[in-house]
């Protein structure tokens, strides 16, 4: 913060594809020692001015500045000359290699003769890790064992391998649970103190007024506005972002909670699942709060049928049933909205008609022969219901944003008529107003009766929709939690503290 | 999209077609006859109707390397069933048919059930299947067929070849099951995205199991009407032509990866190396550089297409 003269600096950058302009006239810079937050919607150009800055694309206008001289990048390489590192959200390492042969690569430290040193290579990615206080990481443990924070740290190793002054981070905790948000949040702030510029894009607010000194808005590819963070507050930032006032973050509709719909009594599945009982009432949100390998998924996967119960009772409206199968829980009237959109919720290069009606095929044909009238008018229902923004019903559903893909996920289950919806992660990867209107449509589910499990990593959103929280560890359930009693620190407590008594207990 | 640049491979290669069959009418006079296209369409229909499987079979991502070897076990089987257990030749055919599906399903069960990749299950049915053609026939050729027999394979019918009737029956059957039914839907969404399909309670494994069947019965359909055709039956009846019908199925459009494929396409890719091999045979090139020719078609064709679908993408 000492030094306010900007190492990087963009003036009216602008950018077209094909014709349409997706970055008009920006401007952005970033100082040395400074966390500037960069904040939009999908598709506001966020993802466009970081590929400009870190070299993979060149800008039709604009002045690009970097210590005060002009440069125009070609390639990454010559951004990464310029001291400009990129941590991408899909992490671009080799899963087969090393740490240190990763951090290393391209750039390995030589002998006189040549030689790759290896000594020297093992020696500096030690450095590194301790740099970043991750005395736990093995420089010889190859990538591929390592969980994803991990790896989001050799990236930023690799980064700092090559004397980087400006460090670009595309939405760092994004498959973060939160204690490893919180490590990385102060390996930033090392950086910070460093003198490291650091460009963070994210979608979650509380981070960006835990970590920002600055925050920039786009909105369509324009810039919005960028604003020291003490000047603003989250409402004005949301508004900033979506173009329009959102009156609430978490709005949660009144519905009047009934009968049991689903009643699970000891349900064990391999060690994830285990001696899991609860009722689920219709127009109840049932919060699932547990950490990532808490068993919250591999629960929903077992009500799903995908891996069906090994012992245990499920009762549908009472009545006893087998689940063995996705078909046959489909039947029963649960839907399941997977937490991997792209690999379990979608098939991308199909249209929106086709995913839509994809867990209806049978019920929209006369036995063999596909309904087409049908199919697209219960899609373009579904697209008018849940706002999906679209081109048309035909368009693939891999061209369109993450909470719009999310929505036609949500449509396809929609359509199967559930009784109980569970949702995995339902905004995750979502822009805030998507999530708005994901959280809309959950409460008016709700209100028709409709019972919903929500599985989130994401606390605010767990405190925030459900009527009781369940919270899951170690494969166990340590905590249920009523609404008016939930409190962050309860449900974290219950989160991690008990899991290690779990753990003891198991040993 | 995807349909579109689909429409626009088929649309290339069909014009490549037509310059194929132009040229090589200009090379010799007896190509471009009508008693030469006829025969060339007698000639293919055998890998025609595996190729028609194969489609279904790579648009879900997989491949059947084994008809080759089923459709040698099968003419071999027709050929026993008759001659050496006594068998009248319709039930000897019927039987042959009915094994060869078997062994199809049996592919099918190897890649279902027990997950084994399709491309080794098939690789090592593909040795099997061969395998027990040979240790059947004990390297025996049957002949002497009754003279009704060749109806199927030497015969017209309206002056059209008997077996390119059944092939173009299958052909627009197919075309119509792969395009409107939830069947051919789920093969696609297969191909796509087989997590997905299954996390929407589509029968994946179900569908799989179908498919490697309907293969093995195609390549024993196959074999029977090359039994007729040739007059005869050997245990090597029949090796190489995956290649054939898969070579025919890319040309084709058909994206190995899975997911995107059509019936017309494959046709179309049928007819243009049958027309090639013929053609060029006429002109009097060598056998060796047909298949080269062959080779370098597929290619081009599979390049120019990616072009065009680059083109037509944003970035």
């Amino acid at each position: 913060m000492s030094d306010t003269t900007p190492y990087v600096s963009l003036k009216g950058m602008s950018k077209s594809f094909i014709g349409i302009k997706v970055l008009k006239d920006v401007d952005f810079d970033v100082r040395p020692g400074e966390v500037h937050a960069l904040l939009g919607e999908n598709g506001a150009g966020k993802s466009t001015l970081i590929k400009m800055m870190s070299g993979l694309y060149t800008p039709d206008a604009g002045t690009f500045t970097v210590g005060g001289e002009e440069v125009k990048f070609s390639s990454t390489r010559d951004a990464a000359a310029k001291g400009i590192a990129t941590v991408y959200q899909e992490l671009l390492l080799f899963p087969e290699l090393s740490v240190a042969e990763n951090v290393f690569l391209g750039n390995y430290p030589r002998t006189a003769a040549g030689i790759i040193d290896w000594a020297e290579v093992r020696r500096r990615t030690r450095d590194l890790l301790d740099q970043l206080d991750s005395p736990e990481l093995d420089g010889d443990a190859k990538v591929l064992t390592l969980s994803v924070a991990q790896r989001q740290r050799v990236e930023i190793a690799k980064a700092l391998s090559k004397d980087a002054r400006i460090l670009i981070m595309d939405e760092p905790t994004a498959s973060l649970v939160e204690s490893d948000v919180q490590r990385l949040m102060e390996v930033v702030r090392q950086l910070r103190a460093r003198g490291v510029g650091i460009v963070y894009v994210s979608h979650r607010l509380p981070e960006i007024f835990a970590l920002a000194d600055r925050v920039t808005v786009l909105r369509d590819g324009a810039h919005v506005a960028t604003r020291n963070i003490e000047e603003v507050d989250e409402q004005q930032l949301v508004s900033m972002m979506v173009g329009r006032p959102i009156d609430s973050l978490f709005p949660k509709a009144e519905a009047k909670i009934g009968e049991p719909v689903l009643e699970v009594k000891s349900l064990n599945h391999g060690r994830q699942v285990r001696d899991i009982s609860f009722t689920l009432r219709r127009g109840e949100i049932l919060g699932i709060a547990g950490l990532v390998g808490s068993g919250r998924t591999e629960l929903a996967l077992t009500l799903f049928g995908m891996t069906p119960a090994t012992s245990g009772e499920i009762l549908m409206e009472g009545r006893p049933v087998r689940i063995t199968s996705p078909r046959q829980a489909r039947d029963l009237g649960i839907a399941y909205v997977p937490e991997d959109r792209g690999l379990q919720g979608l098939v991308k290069a199909m249209a929106i008609r086709k995913n839509v009606s994809m867990a209806t095929m049978e019920r929209l044909s006369s036995g063999i022969f596909i309904k087409a009238g049908a199919e697209a008018r219960r899609a373009l229902e579904a697209v008018k219901r849940l706002s999906i923004r679209c081109r048309d019903i035909a368009q693939p559903v891999g061209e369109l944003s993450g909470g719009n893909q999310q929505k036609v996920v949500i449509a396809k289950w929609l359509e199967t008529v559930p009784k109980v919806l569970i949702l995995d992660e339902p905004t995750r990867g979502v822009d805030v107003g998507a999530k708005a209107e994901i959280h809309t449509i959950m409460g008016e589910l709700v209100k028709q009766g409709v019972a919903i499990l929500m599985i989130s990593s994401e606390l605010p959103e767990v405190l925030g929709m459900s009527d009781r929280i369940l919270v899951m560890s170690g494969g166990g359930i340590t905590g249920e939690i009523d609404r008016t009693e939930a409190t962050p620190e309860r449900v974290g407590a219950a989160m991690t503290a008990h899991r290690n008594g779990i753990e003891e207990a198991v040993r | 999209m995807a349909l579109r640049s689909l429409i626009r491979h088929e649309t290339f290669l069909a014009l490549l077609l037509v310059i194929v069959l132009f040229v090589l009418s200009q090379q010799s006079d007896r190509f471009f006859t009508v008693g030469n296209l006829l025969n060339q369409g007698r000639l293919m229909t055998e890998v025609g109707l595996i190729a028609i499987a194969m489609t279904f079979v790579i648009a879900t991502g997989g491949i059947d390397l084994s008809v080759g070897s089923i459709l040698g076990l099968s003419a071999i089987l027709t050929g026993v069933f008759w001659q050496n257990a006594g068998l009248p030749l319709p039930f000897a055919a019927a039987g042959a048919i009915a094994v060869g599906t078997l062994a199809g399903f049996a592919n099918g069960v190897i890649i279902t059930r027990f997950r084994v990749p399709p491309l080794i299950a098939t690789l090592a049915t593909l040795a099997l299947y061969r395998g027990l053609a040979e240790g059947i026939s004990q390297a025996r050729s049957v002949r002497g067929y009754p003279e009704w027999f060749y109806l199927l394979g030497q015969r017209d019918v309206l002056g059209v070849p008997t077996q390119l009737w059944i092939l173009i029956l299958a052909a627009v059957v197919a075309s119509i099951i792969l395009a409107y039914t939830t069947w051919g839907r789920t093969v696609y969404a297969v191909g796509s995205n087989e997590v997905a399909s299954r996390f929407s309670g589509l029968a994946v494994e179900k569908t799989k199991l179908a498919l490697y069947t309907a293969s093995g019965f195609a390549a024993s359909v196959a074999a029977v009407i090359f039994v007729s055709r040739v007059s005869t039956t050997r245990s090597d009846m029949g090796s190489g032509i995956e290649l054939d019908a898969i070579t025919a199925v890319v040309l084709g459009g058909t994206s190995i990866f899975g997911g995107r494929g059509t019936i017309v396409g494959t046709m179309i890719g049928l007819c243009l190396i049958q027309a090639l091999k013929n053609g060029l045979s006429l002109a009097g090139v060598k056998g060796d550089g047909t298949i080269m020719l062959i080779g370098a078609v597929l290619i081009l064709a599979i390049l120019a297409s990616n072009l065009f679908e680059r083109s037509g993408t944003r970035t």
